[in-house]
């Protein structure tokens, strides 16, 4: 294979996820995503000069959350506080690994 | 090709009711949510099961199925007929192109030619320009590719429209050079490596989403690396200094006197590389020796008769 084959990504700080990028890779509608922000089922984006910004670990959220509201007709409250029940869940889970319990 | 029996997959018989059909879809979607459940392969069998009911829960695509497997087996040898080409339009019960691109190839063959939702694009008018969309993936790396960087392939499989507007699922596969001090959670971005672009706009990103495949020894927090050490008792005792092999190298690290099983030690900026480096994070475990040979029985006893040590104390005070 030829070096010039070899695609060399950018590392994208967590910061840098845009509205429609998150959108794009949950293949959700960015009006979807907008919604549940101003209801604040997303705490996951912040503003920053009117525009909406996204962590990494957003993706994730958005993912469950049109998940549970597709898969059990949620209401996307609903969705949002088992969203937020999985988080607590991972974030023990990581706990209980890195003390080796896990 | 193996014929996939989508009825026996939820659970229904071929009469079943869309009211029946969801519950049964509901019930196993809770049963093997890939978050939750105990179940051995939860997330193949999950797979499984919305690819069963995307088919059945949309009648166009359910009235095909029982035509086509009018007679076959689960598991007996399917082609679909020379003539099949449905050209459905994927956009039933909220999957979209790219969760269909995960279905079986079973699934790919009868509808994956479908005319999908973006079947629209084709008829592009003078002076439109839209750039393509971002295409996602999770991609799996090694804790070492973080420590050294590395150039990995990665097979996508995509859906992609062709001349007629149709969409087919293709497979990627693409060589990505991953850089050195990568996190989990970490977005790559590739650009122009997502969908093209309409009347000349440029092509979506293509964003890889890292996560490291489960290291034996350790765990990673952001750039912070974690392993439990174990130590002898005596190291903990009176101090030591003990060798650690880490992904690239090793260092050496100083037990503290005194040190205790949970206490957690922190060598600053030997975790994943980076600007700045995370750190190593060392949970100390005591382990005890033995008391399986006469020797090792007299070194307790001895401990034991000259060690005024009680480790209930606390519970008396």
């Amino acid at each position: 294979m030829r070096d010039d084959d070899i695609l060399i990504g950018s590392l994208m700080e967590d910061s840098w996820l845009t509205l429609e990028q998150v959108a794009a890779a949950c293949m959700v509608d960015s009006a979807w995503l907008v919604r549940h922000i101003e209801e604040g089922l997303f705490p996951h984006a912040e503003s920053v000069a009117g525009t909406w910004r996204f962590s990494g670990s957003s993706l994730l959220r958005a993912r469950r959350m049109r998940q549970i509201e597709r898969d059990f007709d949620a209401v996307p409250e609903l969705a949002a506080l088992v969203a937020d029940l999985l988080e607590e869940m991972d974030a023990l889970r990581g706990q209980s690994r890195r003390s080796g319990m896990g | 090709m193996q014929f996939k029996d989508y009825y026996q997959t939820l659970g229904v018989t071929r009469d079943v009711t869309a009211d029946d059909l969801k519950k049964a879809f509901r019930k196993l979607a809770r049963k093997y949510h890939p978050d939750v459940s105990k179940e051995v392969d939860a997330e193949l069998h999950m797979k499984e099961v919305n690819e069963a009911y995307a088919v059945l829960s949309d009648p166009e695509k359910r009235a095909a199925y029982d035509q086509l497997g009018r007679g076959y087996q689960p598991g007996q040898d399917f082609r679909p007929p020379p003539d099949w080409d449905a050209g459905f339009e994927f956009s039933g019960q909220g999957y979209s192109p790219h969760e269909a691109a995960d279905f079986s190839d079973f699934f790919a063959e009868l509808f994956g030619r479908m005319g999908g939702a973006h079947a629209g694009a084709r008829h592009t008018h003078a002076g439109f320009r839209a750039q393509g969309e971002d295409h996602h993936a999770k991609v799996l790396l090694d804790l070492d590719d973080a420590f050294s960087g590395a150039t990995r392939q990665i097979a996508l499989r995509v859906p992609q429209m062709d001349a007629h507007g149709r969409v087919q699922l293709t497979t990627r596969t693409l060589s990505v050079k991953i850089p050195k001090g990568v996190r989990a959670g970490q977005v790559i971005r590739l650009a122009g490596q997502g969908a093209p672009g309409m009347g000349g706009a440029p092509a979506g990103d293509l964003l890889l989403e890292v996560q490291f495949k489960p290291h034996p020894r350790f765990r990673t927090e952001g750039r912070d690396l974690h392993l439990t050490l174990p130590v002898a008792p005596w190291e903990a005792a009176l101090g030591a200094i003990v060798p650690v092999d880490l992904p690239h190298g090793s260092v050496k690290v100083r037990i503290p006197e005194g040190a205790q099983s949970g206490r957690q030690l922190r060598v600053r900026g030997h975790g994943i590389p980076g600007q700045p480096p995370g750190d190593l994070l060392l949970n100390i475990q005591v382990v005890l020796p033995p008391a399986n040979t006469p020797k090792g029985r007299e070194l307790y006893e001895t401990m034991a008769r000259e060690l005024a040590f009680d480790p209930r104390h606390q519970w008396r005070a």
